[in-house]
C-alpha cells in the first residue's frame, strides 16, 4: 500500500475522530502524535504500566468511545506516538521528526492541535518552578500522580479548579487556587450553563471542598518571588495583600486557538478542534468529526452519513462565551502596570522595558528586529498577546507572531536525515 | 495655482536607499519626508545578511560603485557618523568545492586586483589556510580583508534619526502630478506638496511603472538557534554565488550557499533565488538543498537547530543593474529601485549622489560614468502612473 495518507497531527479528541470519520469513508490515515500517549490536554493518558487514578467517569467514557471508533477502522488508521510535525510547505511536503524523519506529502492535512495555554506575564513568572496550570494537569495524568511538594494554582478560568480537583485525586492537594475572577458571584448566569457543565463544576467543588482547598476569588497575582529555594507568591484582593508559599506554581489566564502550523498548501488543510476554535472537549469531538466529514467530502466527492453537527458547536460556543463571562475579569490594568524588567519574551529575554523603549507605536518590525519580540524559538506564539496589548491593541491581523517553517525548532541533523519525498511515510514509497 | 510646500522632497519607501537619500538631503538642509505603506525596513532592507562587499557584486559598475560606497561608508562609520557603531569592519570567506568555482575565485582575484583597494586577499589555499573548522570537501578558500557588515534595519533607523526628517507610516503613495513649480503627492492619509519626490520603492516600484523592468526575486532564508562560541569571524560564501551574479540563469554547480555568522551567536543560511514575490514560500526540499551544502562545508552546524526560515524578496533589474535616476517625463520625480540586494552596500553612495542630483549638482568626480549607467533612460518606462 502505497496510496498517500491523509495526515492528521494530533491524537486528541478531535484528531482522534477525524481521523475515524476519514477512515470510515475508506482512506488511510496517519495519526501523528508528539507525546508518548494519546489523549491531548484533556484527556492525556497515563504511559504505559501506570495506573490512571485521576480521570472523571465522563471523561472515561467520552476517551473510550472515541478510542473504539479508531480501533474499529482497523490498520487503515495508523498511529505514531513521539512523532513531531514540523510544518506542511506551500508545495504540500510536511516534514515529520521524531523516530524515523520523512518528508511526506499527504493527500490532505488534519490539524488538531489544541489549545494553547495563556498565561499573563508577571514578575517572577518565568522562575523555575513556574509552569502553566495545563502542564502540571499533564504531568499528573502522565504519571499518574500529582507531583511532590507545595502547589500553588492561580490565574483565571475553569481549568484551575479541573487542576486543582485532578491534584486531589492524584494525592497531592493544591495549597490554595488563586482567581482573580468572580465566579460564585454570578449565580444566575451559571444556572444557563448546560447540564453537564455544572455537574462537572460541582464535582471539582466537591472534590476541592472535601480536601479542604481554599478557593480564594477576586484575587490577582502580583508576583512571585524565590526565597531561600522556596517561592512566595503574592496576591492582592479588595480586602489586602498577602503571601503564599510553595515549591511548584501553575499559571493559567484561560485558552486560545492556535492555528500556527500549516501554509496555504497546494493540499486541503483542515483545522479541528480547540485549535480552530477553543471550546473544550465536548466540542472536539464533534468538530473532529464535522472536520473529518468535510474533508471526505472534498477528497471524494460523497458526503458522509454524519453531517456536520454544527449546532452541538454551537451550543458549546454559548456556553464558552457564557463561562469567560462568569470568570471574566480585565487584566489589562494590571498589564499596563508591570515593572519595566517585568520578562515579557522569555525566549529572547526581553521586558516591558524594552517594549517601551520602542516608543508608542513600533511597526512589527521594530518590535522584531530592534526589539527582538517574536524572534525565539517559540515564534512569538506566547508574547504575541500582550506584545499587543501593550503596545496597539487596534493592530489586528498583523504579521507579529505569525509563525514561519518549521512550526518549531527542527535539527537540521533531522531534516537532512528526512531523504526524499515518499507519498506515504510507513512503506517509504 | 502655487500650493504652499510642505517639504522640499518627499521620499516614497523607507528602505536603506530611501533612508540613506533622505540623511544626505537632511544634511544639506533640505526638509525631507519619509513614506512607507509599512514602515522601515520592511522589505528587502530588513531582510538582508547586511554584507558591506565588493567582492560579491559583478565585476565593472557595481563592483566600482561598491568599492567607493564601502570607502564612503566606512567614514560615515567614524565617530560622530551616522553609521557609528552599525557598520563594523569583518573578513570574508569564499570557498570553492569544485572546478567551476575555482575559476570563480580565479574572477574573484583578479576583479579585485583590478579595483586596487580596498579590499584584498589575506590568505588563498586550501581549506584551513585562514579559517580552522571547514569541511573535507572545501578544495580552496579565498580569504579577504577590508569589506564590512551593517545590518540593513540598523543602518535604516540610523540614517533617518541622524537627522531632522519626517517619517510618515503606515502611508502608501497612491499618486502624485508634477507641475512647474512642484509636485503633489496623493497618499492613503492625504496629500503633500513637495519640491521633488524620490521613489525608493524596491519592488514595489512595479505597481507604480508597470513597464519598468524591476522583477521580484525570492530567496529563502534560514535562522538558526544560538551556538555556544562562534569561531566563524564572517561571512562564509560559496563562489557559486558568484557565477550566480555574473551569469545569470545558468544553471550552478552548487547551491550558492552563505553562511553568516549574527551577532547572537545565531546563524543565517541563504539562499535560494526564485522568481516570484511571495515571502511566504519556503519550502523543506530547498531549505535542506541549503542546509545540506552548508553543513558540508562547515560542519558544526550539524548540531544546530532550524527556528525559522523566511523569503526575503529582492527588487530585481533585468539587466542585473539598479535604476536610479530622474524620470525622462517627470524630472521632478526621481527613482532608485532594483538593487537586488545590494542596496545595503550601495546605499551609503547612492544616498550621496541622489541627493546631489535633487540638489541639481553634478555627483561626485570620477562616478558620473558608472552613475549615469543606471539611468532610467536605458528603459522605455513610459508615462509614469498612479497605483
Amino acid at each position: 500500500m502505497n496510496e498517500p495518507v491523509v495526515l492528521v497531527v494530533g491524537a486528541g479528541l478531535a484528531g482522534f475522530s477525524a481521523a475515524a470519520e476519514i477512515a470510515g469513508a475508506g482512506l488511510r490515515v496517519l495519526v501523528v502524535e508528539q507525546a508518548a500517549a494519546p489523549g491531548g490536554a484533556i484527556h492525556r493518558q497515563p504511559l504505559p504500566g501506570i495506573a490512571y487514578p485521576v480521570a472523571s467517569a465522563v471523561h472515561r467514557r467520552r476517551w473510550t468511545q472515541v478510542t473504539a471508533s479508531v480501533r474499529a477502522q482497523g490498520d487503515r488508521i495508523e498511529i505514531r506516538y513521539g512523532c513531531r510535525f514540523a510544518g506542511l510547505d506551500h508545495e504540500g511536503t510536511a516534514l515529520l521528526t521524531g523516530a524515523r524523519n520523512a518528508l511526506v506529502r499527504p493527500r490532505a492535512l488534519v490539524i488538531a492541535t489544541g489549545a494553547a495555554e495563556r498565561v499573563r506575564p508577571r514578575p517572577g513568572w518565568t522562575l523555575p518552578n513556574v509552569m502553566t496550570a495545563g502542564a502540571l494537569q499533564i504531568r499528573t495524568k502522565t504519571l499518574g500522580k500529582a507531583p511532590d511538594g507545595r502547589i500553588l494554582l492561580g490565574g483565571s478560568g475553569p481549568l484551575l479548579l479541573a487542576a486543582g480537583a485532578e491534584l486531589v485525586k492524584g494525592g497531592n492537594p493544591p495549597v490554595a487556587i488563586i482567581e482573580a475572577g468572580r465566579p460564585f458571584r454570578h449565580v444566575i448566569g451559571s444556572l444557563g450553563l448546560p447540564l453537564p457543565y455544572l455537574r462537572e463544576a460541582a464535582g471539582y467543588m466537591a472534590t476541592l471542598l472535601r480536601a479542604r482547598v481554599p478557593v480564594l476569588t477576586g484575587t490577582e497575582i502580583v508576583r512571585i518571588e524565590k526565597r531561600s529555594g522556596a517561592l512566595t507568591l503574592h496576591v492582592e484582593s479588595s480586602s489586602g495583600g498577602r503571601t503564599f508559599d510553595g515549591d511548584l506554581i501553575g499559571l493559567h489566564d484561560g485558552i486560545r486557538a492556535s492555528d500556527h502550523y500549516a501554509a496555504a498548501s497546494s493540499i486541503p488543510v483542515m483545522r479541528a478542534g480547540d485549535c480552530r476554535e477553543a471550546l473544550g472537549a465536548r466540542a472536539a469531538l464533534a468538530d473532529g468529526r464535522a472536520a473529518g466529514a468535510a474533508l471526505v467530502a472534498e477528497l471524494t466527492g460523497t458526503v458522509p452519513a454524519s453531517a456536520k453537527d454544527s449546532s452541538r458547536i454551537e451550543r458549546e460556543r454559548r456556553a464558552q462565551r457564557r463561562l469567560a463571562r462568569i470568570f471574566g475579569h480585565d487584566g489589562s490594568a494590571r498589564l499596563a502596570a508591570l515593572p519595566a524588567d517585568t520578562v515579557i519574551c522569555r525566549c529572547e529575554n526581553r521586558t516591558v522595558g524594552d517594549l517601551r523603549a520602542l516608543g508608542p507605536v513600533p511597526t512589527d518590525r521594530d518590535l522584531r528586529l530592534h526589539g527582538r519580540f517574536a524572534m525565539g524559538a517559540c515564534q512569538g506564539r506566547f508574547c504575541t498577546e500582550w506584545v499587543r496589548a501593550l503596545t496597539d491593541p487596534s493592530h489586528a491581523g498583523s504579521p507579529l507572531g505569525a509563525v514561519r517553517l518549521p512550526a518549531h525548532p527542527i535539527a537540521i541533523a533531522d531534516l537532512l536525515d528526512a531523504g526524499g519525498i515518499a507519498d506515504n511515510p510507513s512503506t517509504g514509497e | 495655482m502655487s500650493l504652499p510646500m510642505d517639504y522640499d522632497v518627499v521620499i516614497a519607501g523607507a528602505g536603506v536607499i530611501g533612508a540613506s537619500t533622505a540623511f544626505h538631503l537632511a544634511r544639506r538642509g533640505m526638509r525631507v519626508a519619509v513614506i512607507d505603506a509599512t514602515g522601515p525596513a520592511a522589505a528587502a532592507s530588513g531582510a538582508s545578511d547586511g554584507a558591506v562587499s565588493v567582492a560579491s557584486k559583478k565585476p565593472g559598475v557595481m563592483a566600482r560603485l561598491a568599492t567607493a560606497s564601502l570607502l564612503y561608508t566606512r567614514s560615515l562609520a567614524q565617530t560622530g557618523g551616522p553609521l557609528h557603531g552599525i557598520y563594523s569592519a569583518r573578513p570574508g570567506y569564499f570557498f570553492a568545492t569544485d572546478p567551476a568555482e575555482e575559476l570563480a575565485l580565479d574572477s574573484l582575484i583578479s576583479k579585485l586586483s583590478g579595483l586596487g583597494g580596498p579590499v584584498t586577499v589575506t590568505a588563498d589555499g586550501n581549506g584551513n589556510i585562514g579559517l580552522a573548522g571547514l569541511g573535507p570537501t572545501v578544495r580552496r578558500l579565498v580569504t579577504l580583508t577590508g569589506e564590512g557588515h551593517m545590518l540593513g534595519f540598523e543602518a535604516v533607523r540610523a540614517y533617518l534619526s541622524a537627522a531632522n526628517i519626517e517619517t510618515i507610516w503606515p502611508d502608501r503613495l497612491m499618486r502624485w502630478e508634477a507641475d512647474d513649480a512642484g509636485i503633489t503627492v496623493e497618499t492613503s492619509k492625504g496629500h503633500l506638496r513637495a519640491g521633488k519626490m524620490v521613489a525608493a520603492l524596491g519592488v514595489s516600484s512595479a505597481a507604480l511603472f508597470p513597464d519598468l523592468p524591476v522583477l521580484p526575486r525570492a530567496g529563502q532564508l534560514i535562522v538558526t538557534d544560538r551556538a555556544p562560541g562562534q569561531p566563524l569571524p564572517g561571512a562564509l560564501t560559496a563562489a557559486s554565488y558568484l557565477i550566480a551574479k555574473t551569469a545569470e540563469r545558468r544553471a550552478l554547480p552548487n547551491p550558492p550557499v552563505v553562511i553568516d555568522p549574527l551577532v547572537t551567536g545565531q546563524f543565517l543560511i541563504g539562499s535560494s533565488r526564485e522568481d516570484h514575490g511571495d515571502p511566504s514560500r519556503v519550502d523543506f526540499p530547498t531549505m535542506r538543498k541549503l542546509v545540506a551544502r552548508a553543513v558540508e562545508v562547515w560542519p558544526a552546524l550539524g548540531a544546530r537547530q532550524i527556528i525559522r526560515t523566511f523569503a526575503g524578496i529582492r527588487a530585481a533589474v533585468i539587466d542585473g543593474m539598479p535604476i536610479v535616476g530622474a524620470v525622462p517625463q517627470t524630472p521632478r520625480l526621481i527613482l532608485a529601485t532594483g538593487f537586488e540586494g545590494d542596496g545595503i552596500c550601495l546605499s551609503a553612495v547612492m544616498g550621496r549622489e541622489i541627493a546631489a542630483m535633487v540638489a541639481g549638482e553634478p555627483v561626485t568626480d570620477g562616478l558620473a560614468a558608472d552613475i549615469s549607467a543606471l539611468t532610467p533612460r536605458r528603459f522605455e518606462i513610459g508615462e509614469a502612473r498612479s497605483a
